[in-house]
């Protein structure tokens, strides 16, 4: 069928149904009316919407931001706002009931300019018209999805009442019914006579309204209505990437002068829909951290003391213990669906707390000053990494090979994580990919650029970054997505990092050349968030793991991986309160029935063994894809 | 109250060590430093010290050649108030009373109530500088401390012991203390203190205008490595047999029992 | 040459170390030219035990100021009777006492003490560690006047005392003239540690377990090992997450970093958390069934064997060495 035919059908179809009523004249005094309240609706609405503007643009500018390239803001908005797919694919229900109301208001914008204009005699949108009367049913397909959809969203958070809402607000009813007032003054016109009392009633009713809704936004959590689509299109645009420090003067998030302008679009923006909390893996096992508390207490800090204040942040309105609780597994900030970077901001409290010498914790200097006098974060001489060197016969990095092999502290040092790090040795020689290590290794930084010590991350990423151009390294393949990350992302504070390459990335590309392993097993993939959300590479290490045999999942996965509990320089820090991160992932991938569980991250590997070790013989084996990679192999390498 | 912490530069603990061509020195190319860990602990005291008494002056004061400006900052950095830098490059020719005398030289004018200093040192390990300086200033000392309390005009100290064991010693201010490892908590070095760090005075003196004269009553000759090498051994045969060998071995070749 | 060998006591007894440094002075002079000399207010024993080791005199130094320990007691002592020895050689035990007034002592004299010396070469050349162990140094005396060495312990193997067919070495008084306005310092009396709380940092010795030892039944057999040789008792985190042990038993890197002269580990593989929380150790003894346990690649000794046959074996070895 032809398009023009289309056409023909559908508006002949419309022509049969009822006219939207409208009313066809107004008094005088009615304008005056309208134009009165018009004025004190926006009037009510700056008045709470002024000041906060205010402490947005007053906060300190964001240092490092960049607003070009602007392709990926605007495919972000498209995704996120336009079509919503965040609030939609992590909550299909509530998230369609979301999208219902959010696409209505958009078909309603037009709706609502006409509604208004016809009171001078200026609508645009004939309701009798074809175009017109096209887009009012149009419009009305939306305002009765956006009334279901309201009505759901009702009943869910004042019947269901799921426990990461928070306390039921009197606000949200109030909202709810406004909006499904607007809905249903809509909707009654197109069964009401076009001239008359009941038309001019319905236009009032509609009218009153929107006025009354406006005001009601700023004041509530619906501001996000306002901020979000800004929030989204101006993100930093990596994913958990810490910003740059402005100048001498800054040290991260210590008071309100150092709450940039982000950061404060953020705190404003946040709808509280609880998302974050959910997800956090730091929240879900009895620890004080709630990443969605951390938002508001700033938004708190915010209404009460302002941008410029030197009020501390920790303290009254945040907690450093909070802070101080968090693996930076990213979670919060990948869930979150109005564009608040959670990392960052926590990261930034603790570099507050950190380069001002406020944070104390015993395990935490001793992290710090095991890296201030020696070479790596488990505080072990590093003529121990030498010898092993030596005795597994690694060739030195002399720029003439393909890659150089990063160890890390944890492929150095740790036995379990030198076993991975045999084996992916074995896959290379076996192979035929020239490799090489560095004579002297020092750790990347990772733990402390996420535990916010800048001075010792900006020590260690500058002689990182010495090293590899000394030995004129070009591309590395490492077994820790935390060194990965951090040499591709953190160290370009501080020059120009060479590639780098996972060995998920570097295995996957070559898993058709590696046998598989000869006992077949079920296996379960645990996604590492610093490869997965951090890097977005999910495919590549089950395409090796797939080598041990069937693949199954665990109930979270790929983007929704719940962290180890390593992350965030937590593995350094000592004993954690509540249950522990570990046992809650390895509990849920033992339960899978799988008995492989596969890794590909040395931390992930250590806090896993920890937790098995408990499980005794019924535990599942715990292997890191190189070493499944490698057991097909002819040879023995441990692991 | 005015404390003088002497702290040394000494290699980064984990550095690699090679000896220099001469077969007298270590190879200082290419080596990383650090603060010596004691002395870190001394300066530490002297800090929790003005941290409860608010009314203390700290200065630090450190003998060698130019690169000890990094480990002197870092001191300044974690809170000492100035600093005094005694130059010298030929630090390593000197003996510990030689090194000493340059200290002494550096801290007389200052006056202090009170001298810090670190056990001994990571490299050379001789222990004395402290004990030495105590003399040369004419001042009573007291070594391995743990703990410092002001009393009056005087000092309390804890003094640790062989085998577990502690003492309380008093003595008159000022004295000269060396602190042992662990008596406190270090703290670590922070961009802020670095920063604040700049503005603090950073004095240095000339070894020789100090009128230090140097010392060379013992001579190091020459440096090796050692013979014997960390290496496990595996000790073989029955559970009664492997345990009898254990506790020989313990007891003459590892001398721990 | 001629060596003055200066003997430390504790509570009436002289020091084992002073013996090795005994061991030491031979390398230096024969016994005809080893004079011994042994501090106090009171000395005869200390002296008659000195007098039946292998030394040509004991020297008597006595003085109601020397009773107790001071660094300006003895240096003003030593000081005294140095002068009037004229020795060549002044060997001490590298003791905490001896480092804390020697070094001074030597000041005093213009000379500076060779410390912690390990290995004597010919020359004399003192052999001493540098860079915590990883070099060795060769120091020698430089100019005039004595030469002062300090010997480390367990370097040179203890002499034990002489067969009684040899003639006594003769016993001299010397006494000192000291001022107690010359001492400065007020020594309190030595007290112990805490004893209630565990305090796994300033052990001497600890003996860790870990998972192999399978069950809390099984960990009294432990504990008689650690009681016969003085040691406390430290886990791995299994352990204590089972509550087997307390958490401030747990060493690791979520517990506490030790560093005693030995740590023995019974049933632990040596993951990495534990083993940042001891490598430190002097000495470390690994006993566990799995050869390929990672604990053993830290360890200096290893018995690879089953921990129940093995832990008695050893408490019984011990008690058999101690008699």
């Amino acid at each position: 069928m032809e398009i023009g035919s289309v056409r023909i059908i559908t508006s002949a179809m419309i022509a049969f149904l009822p006219t939207f009523a409208e009313p066809q004249r107004f008094f005088t005094w009615e304008r005056g009316l309208f134009l009165v309240l018009a004025l004190l609706s926006m009037l009510c609405f700056w008045w709470r919407f002024g000041p906060i503007l205010a402490k947005i643009l007053h906060s300190k500018r964001d240092p490092g931001f960049h607003f070009f390239p602007i392709g990926k803001r605007v495919r972000d908005f498209v995704w996120e706002v336009l079509l919503q797919a965040k609030v939609i694919r992590e909550r299909p229900l509530a998230g369609i009931a979301h999208a219902l109301v959010f696409w209505a208001f958009c078909a309603f914008a037009l709706v609502t300019l006409n509604h208004c204009a016809t009171l001078f005699g200026l609508g645009f949108l004939d309701p009798a018209g074809r175009v017109g009367r096209f887009y009012f049913y149009f419009a009305a397909l939306f305002a009765a999805a956006c009334a279901i959809g309201i009505v759901g969203l009702f009943i869910r958070r004042f019947l269901a009442k799921p426990k990461w809402l928070g306390a039921v607000s009197w606000e949200s009813g109030l909202i709810a019914l406004l909006i499904f007032v607007l809905m249903v003054t809509y909707l009654a016109a197109s069964l009401v006579p076009g001239a008359g009392t009941a038309g001019q009633v319905l236009w009032w009713a509609h009218t009153l309204t929107l006025l009354a809704f406006l005001p009601v936004i700023p004041h509530t959590k619906h501001l996000h209505l306002v901020l979000s689509p800004f929030t989204v299109f101006l993100s930093r645009g990596g994913f958990a990437e810490i910003p740059p420090l402005a100048d001498d003067e800054d040290f991260g998030l210590v008071a309100g002068k150092d709450l940039t302008q982000l950061v404060s679009l953020q705190a404003y923006s946040c709808v509280e829909c609880g998302r974050c909390m959910e997800h956090c893996p730091a929240n879900h096992t009895g620890k004080v951290l709630n990443p969605k508390e951390i938002v508001l207490g700033l938004r708190g800090y915010l209404n009460d003391c302002g941008p410029g204040s030197e009020e501390p942040l920790l303290g009254k309105y945040n907690s450093q213990q909070a802070v101080f609780e968090c693996t930076t597994c990213g979670a919060c900030e990948f869930q979150c669906p109005v564009g608040i970077e959670h990392v960052p901001m926590i990261v930034g409290l603790r570099r507050g707390a950190v380069n001002t010498g406020t944070w104390e914790d015993d395990h935490g200097a001793k992290l710090f000053l095991a890296l201030e006098r020696g070479s790596n974060a488990l505080g072990i001489s590093s003529t121990e990494r030498d010898e092993f060197v030596e005795k597994s016969e690694f060739p030195l990095f002399d720029g003439t090979q393909e890659y150089c092999l990063w160890l890390g502290c944890m492929g150095s040092y740790d036995p379990r994580g030198r076993d991975i790090v045999l084996a992916l040795v074995k896959v290379l020689r076996h192979l035929k990919v020239t490799f090489g290590v560095l004579h002297k290794e020092r750790c990347t930084g990772d733990p402390v650029r996420r535990l916010g010590n800048d001075l010792l991350f900006q020590q260690l990423a500058e002689s990182g970054l010495e090293a590899l151009a000394q030995n004129k390294v070009k591309k590395i393949v490492s077994i820790c997505p935390h060194c990965v990350r951090t040499i591709q992302e953190d160290w370009k504070a501080y020059g120009v990092p060479p590639e780098v390459e996972h060995h998920s990335e570097f295995l996957a590309r070559y898993a058709r050349q590696l046998p598989p392993v000869q006992d077949q097993k079920k296996i379960v993939f645990h996604d590492p968030c610093y490869l997965g959300r951090y890097r977005n590479v999910y495919d590549e290490p089950r395409k090796v793991a797939a080598l041990a045999g069937e693949l199954v999942e665990a109930p979270r996965s790929h983007e929704r991986s719940f962290c180890c509990g390593a992350g965030g320089g937590l593995a350094f820090l000592g004993e954690e309160k509540g249950e522990r991160v570990s046992h809650v992932r390895a509990a849920e991938l033992a339960e899978t029935g799988a008995s492989v569980v596969g890794t590909a991250c040395p931390f992930c590997n250590t806090m896993f063994r920890d937790a098995f070790a408990e499980k005794g013989e019924s535990a599942p084996e715990l292997m890191d894809i190189a070493q499944i990679a490698a057991r097909g192999l002819p040879g023995s390498v441990r692991g | 109250m005015k404390i003088v912490v002497a702290i040394k530069q000494v290699p980064e603990r984990d550095a690699l060590v090679r000896i220099a061509a001469n077969g007298k020195e270590i190879e200082e190319r290419e080596l990383q430093w650090a603060m010596n860990e004691p002395d870190a602990y001394a300066l530490e005291e002297a800090l929790l010290l003005k941290e409860k008494s608010g009314a203390v002056e700290v200065i630090v004061v450190s003998a060698g050649p130019e690169r000890v400006g990094s480990t002197i900052r870092e001191a300044l950095a974690k809170g000492a108030d100035r600093a005094i830098h005694v130059v010298c490059n030929h630090l390593t020719g000197c003996d510990a009373l030689g090194v000493a005398r340059m200290i002494a030289a550096a801290i007389k004018p200052e006056n202090p109530d009170l001298v810090l200093t670190g056990l001994q040192s990571e490299d050379v390990g001789m222990g004395q500088t402290g004990v030495i300086l105590a003399e040369l200033l004419g001042l009573p000392h007291a070594t391995m401390i743990l703990q410092v309390e002001v009393i009056g005009a005087g000092l309390k100290v804890k003094r640790e012991l062989e085998e577990g064991w502690f003492q309380q010693i008093e003595l008159p201010s000022p004295a000269v203390l060396t602190m042992q490892s662990g008596g406190n908590k270090l703290r670590y070095a922070t961009l802020m203190g670095i920063k604040r760090a700049k503005s603090k005075e950073l004095r240095t003196v000339n070894a020789a205008d100090a009128g230090a004269e140097g010392s060379s009553a013992i001579v190091l000759e020459q440096i090796a490595l050692p013979k014997k090498q960390r290496h496990t051994q595996m000790l073989q045969g029955s559970a009664k047999e492997a345990a009898a060998v254990l506790v020989e071995k313990l007891k003459t070749e590892a001398c721990v029992l | 040459m001629s060596v003055l060998l200066v003997l430390e006591q504790s509570g009436g007894k002289i020091k084992k170390a002073s013996w090795e440094a005994l061991a030491a002075a031979h390398r230096l002079a024969p016994s005809e030219n080893i004079t011994a000399v042994v501090i106090g207010g009171e000395t005869e024993a200390l002296a008659a035990d000195a007098a039946a080791h292998s030394v040509s005199k004991v020297i008597r130094m006595e003085h109601p100021l020397l009773a107790q320990y001071t660094s300006d007691g003895f240096c003003s002592a030593l000081q005294q009777l140095i002068q009037d020895q004229h020795p060549t050689h002044i060997v001490f035990p590298h003791t905490y006492q001896v480092r804390d007034f020697a070094p001074a002592l030597a000041c005093r004299m213009g000379q500076v003490l060779i410390g912690d010396v390990v290995e004597i070469e010919e020359g004399p050349r003192f052999v001493r560690q540098l860079m915590q162990g990883r070099l060795n140094g060769s120091y020698r005396h430089s100019g005039d006047g004595p030469c002062f060495v300090s010997v480390q312990a367990g370097a040179f193997r203890a002499e034990a005392r002489e067969e009684p067919q040899r003639a006594q070495a003769t016993i001299e008084r010397f006494s000192p003239s000291i001022d107690a306005a010359q001492i400065r310092t007020q020594p309190g009396e030595p007290f112990r540690g805490s004893e209630q709380t565990v305090d796994l940092g300033s052990a001497q010795r600890i003996v860790g377990v870990g998972r192999g030892i399978k069950a809390v039944e099984n960990l009294p057999m432990v504990q008689e090992l650690a009681t016969v040789l003085g040691a406390e008792l430290a886990a791995s985190r299994p352990i204590c997450d089972n509550g087997w042990l307390p958490l401030e038993r747990q060493v690791g890197s979520s517990g506490q970093t030790v560093a005693p002269k030995m740590y023995l580990a019974v049933g632990i593989s040596g993951a990495i958390q534990h083993l940042v929380g001891m490598k430190g150790s002097q000495c470390i003894v690994a006993i566990n069934k799995d050869s390929d346990a990672p604990i053993f690649e830290v360890a200096d000794y290893g018995i690879v064997g089953d921990l129940f046959e093995v832990v008695p074996a050893l408490t019984e070895a011990v008690k058999a060495a101690k008699e």
